[in-house]
């Protein structure tokens, strides 16, 4: 009896071992349909939440063009290149790639996207793309991924709190902390108040007020050596700030990332946050189930409270660089349909398509199309802010500083107090400079 | 990734000796092939399942593969125990070695200890509480890891969480905004009482089933002999659990050395070095940092250092098994 007591449980064991195996699926392989070609699309879930009737738009126009229909399928954020490097080892791969634009680099070093070099020229606004967004889509003069659109970081405010206070939206730093502190006076009684809600790992904030100081993050040498720079006086001097802000007015969790900060501020307690444009938006109104993009959306408790400015810098009239973001599509090294794939990126990020993403929040992916970005309601502080900004050090390897989380490590190491700011931006060169001269 | 077996055959009878020369040569050849025939299909699927990604790993673990070689199908350079130099010279990976020991050790005696309690409670109490007991477990096992880390998750956040709220309501107790995340030892604390409590369930159903097996006369006898509680538990209870205790601290062993999902989701996939222990190292220094041969060589050196407990237990097993 005792051993079928033993042999029952070594069996259950057993098979929960076999279960938590499991669950690791492999990416579907695309079969032709027979009539003709079909084009497998990876992109990212913002065009299917945000901007679904532009990749309507484009498809039909490629279908149109070339007879070849198209199969999108929609990737989230979280670990999707653990994903795409798996199915790029294989020999089934989407055709057409999105990345973000900090994560291309990486793929095209390694051999990931195809060379598109000789179709420059066909890709609408090429001439005047972002070099935030084209930089890292070269290498050695040849031209590997498409820029496809920008986001860039504004201040918003809740402009209750700030008329109740008597305040007007802060032109220059200086006015931004006396504003800060004089609304966390006012509402002193309340100890989840945050007059600027700034959570710790947020480190795109945390790097925008290193290149407002002057200060950089990494800088290749004369040698071709690359090397952390967060340990400059002019890099430190803009962290310091960064913490002292955090570390006075925000009351969060020091140890969260900006991933819930909409969520954060849309209970109403903070006064000022640092986001996109777009999260202008995503305060006021969220879904009612936020894990389920279907549910209806109701309105926060500071629906129509909020307004957006670009982030004020140290002189007046000179705003805070701001990190820009977006995304590249690019042609997968293995695509069996690079001609068609190259084809449906033209029409997908052509001028017409650009200006429907214009309407929906985003950013263009040329200066040309900046003024016209501008004059769209609501994007106007976006599309200022987006005129000065920063890039992450075009190093082949910078997704694995970003994945290794060492800038988030180090800035929560100096908001808890952990460290102080020179150890930990010291701390955190050394990983960046043994980070970015790996192969 | 591994199965665990606790041996607990016997010899095998060898039956009635059949004289060898009685049967036909080909009789004998069928008889020798029908075992293996039948084993085969199991062995198979165990060598595509378990074999093959193993060989691949160890692979792994002596070459330099980089994301280039991934991509292109370029053969990566064979560079011997390169990796295993390099890691086991890293202090960083010998923190995280002992910190995985330290959580294994706690959760372990955590989850037998309560999960112990919990079985001898069960036959204590009236049957529609056991009943209650057994439901409640079952829940807490059918949930999904990663649901129940979600949920711990939201219970003790920094902004929302009900646990803050809750310490907050203690008079003279300020946990407004307090972050369970700063300080590693409260972090690991709620990592550890997720584990806990989502291990306790299958041992205290195991120990309860191995309980029903004290015979109450041997209890009876030893309370006639003026055994107290304890005494009982001491010289009656415990000896005849033993071997079940034995199965269930080696699996929640091996289980809690490579604790995962729970740390990588509560940390929102982003986990901070504090949070490190063997698995996660691995996963992130192959799948975030795509430093895939290092990562491999983690793996390898976690499952060595897994198989020197696992030989400590099966070896216990041994000889209680000798001392019946």
């Amino acid at each position: 009896m005792k051993r079928r007591i033993a042999v029952a449980a070594a069996l259950a064991a057993t098979l929960l071992g076999a279960a938590a195996c499991g669950g690791k699926s492999s990416s579907s392989s695309d079969s032709l349909d027979g009539k003709g070609k079909t084009l497998k699309v990876w992109l990212m879930v913002d065009a299917q939440t945000g901007w679904p009737a532009v990749v309507d738009a484009a498809n039909a126009k490629f279908k149109a063009d070339t007879g070849a229909s198209v199969t999108v399928e929609y990737q989230q954020w979280t670990n999707h290149l653990t994903k795409l490097d798996a199915t790029l080892s294989g020999k089934s791969v989407p055709d057409v790639i999105e990345l973000g634009n900090t994560e291309a680099a990486k793929y095209v070093f390694n051999g990931g996207f195809a060379d598109i070099t000789d179709k420059k020229g066909s890709f609408d606004n090429s001439a005047d793309w972002l070099t935030g967004l084209s930089a890292p889509c070269e290498s050695d003069g040849k031209l590997y991924c498409v820029p496809y659109y920008a986001g860039a970081r504004v201040l918003i405010y809740r402009t209750d709190l700030f008329q109740a206070a008597g305040l007007k939206p802060p032109t220059t730093y200086d006015d931004l902390t006396a504003d800060a502190q004089k609304l966390q006076a006012a509402h002193g009684s309340d100890p989840k108040f945050s007059a600027f809600y700034m959570p710790g790992a947020y480190w795109y904030a945390a790097m925008s007020w290193v290149y407002g100081s002057g200060g950089q993050i990494a800088q290749k040498g004369s040698d071709g050596k690359w090397k952390g720079t967060l340990e400059d006086p002019t890099a430190e001097a803009g962290l310091q700030k960064w913490v002292d802000l955090a570390k006075t007015y925000s009351k969060g969790d020091p140890t969260k990332n900006e991933n819930d900060q909409d969520a954060v501020f849309a209970q109403g307690d903070s006064a000022m946050l640092y986001g996109n444009g777009w999260e202008l938006g995503a305060v006021q109104s969220q879904h009612q189930d936020p894990n389920d993009p279907n549910s209806p959306m109701v309105d926060t408790a500071v629906k129509g409270k909020v307004a957006a400015v670009p982030l004020p810098g140290a002189a007046a009239g000179q705003n805070l660089p701001s990190f820009l973001g977006g995304s590249i599509l690019g042609v997968a090294q293995k695509s069996k349909n690079a001609g068609l794939a190259a084809q449906w990126i033209k029409d997908f990020t052509g001028t017409s398509s650009q200006q429907a993403l214009l309407a929906k929040g985003a950013l263009p992916n040329a200066t040309n199309l900046l003024d016209a970005a501008a004059q769209v309601s609501g994007n106007e502080a976006t599309a200022g802010a987006a005129k000065n900004s920063w890039f992450t050090p075009n190093a082949p390897t910078w997704a694995d500083v970003e994945k290794a989380n060492i800038l988030q490590q180090a800035l929560v190491n100096m908001v808890t107090g952990k460290q102080s700011v020179d150890a930990a931006a010291k701390a955190a060169d050394t990983q960046i400079t043994s980070t970015l001269n790996a192969s | 990734m591994y199965a665990v077996e606790p041996s607990t055959r016997q010899p095998v009878d060898p039956g009635p000796q059949i004289p060898v020369p009685a049967l036909g040569g080909r009789r004998r050849r069928q008889r020798l092939a029908a075992p293996y025939l039948l084993a085969l299909p199991t062995v198979i699927v165990l060598a595509a399942l378990l074999a093959y990604p193993v060989i691949k790993m160890i692979m792994l673990s002596f070459q330099h593969v980089t994301q280039r070689d991934l991509f292109t199908g370029e053969s990566p350079a064979w560079i011997g125990f390169g990796n295993y130099a390099a890691v086991l010279a890293d202090g960083f990976f010998w923190t995280v070695v002992l910190r995985t020991i330290v959580v294994a050790v706690v959760c372990v005696v955590l989850s037998v200890v309560v999960g112990l309690a919990v079985a001898l409670l069960m036959r204590r109490v009236a049957g529609w509480v056991r009943i209650l007991m057994t439901v409640a477990m079952m829940l807490v096992w059918s949930m999904p890891q990663l649901v129940s880390t979600q949920v711990f998750g939201w219970l003790v956040d920094s902004d929302w969480g009900v646990l803050n709220w809750a310490l907050d309501k203690i008079p003279g107790v300020d946990y407004t905004n307090h972050s369970w995340w700063i300080n590693p030892v409260q972090g690991w604390s709620v990592i550890i009482a997720l584990v806990v409590w989502g291990a306790i369930p299958f041992i205290a159903i195991s120990l309860y089933a191995g309980l029903s097996q004290v015979p109450r006369e041997l209890i009876e006898a030893a309370v006639v002999d003026g055994a107290g509680p304890a005494a009982v538990f001491r010289g009656v209870t415990f000896p005849i659990l033993r071997p079940l205790v034995g199965i269930v601290t080696t699996l929640s062993a091996i289980w809690d050395m490579g604790i995962f999902t729970q740390i990588y989701v509560i940390r929102g996939s982003k986990p901070e070095l504090d949070y490190y222990n063997l698995a996660i190292y691995a996963y992130q220094e192959a799948f975030t940092k795509s430093h895939y041969s290092p990562g491999a060589a983690i793996s390898i050196l976690t499952v060595i250092l897994m198989l020197g407990v696992m030989a400590f237990y099966v070896r216990q097993m041994f000889r209680i098994g000798d001392a019946d």
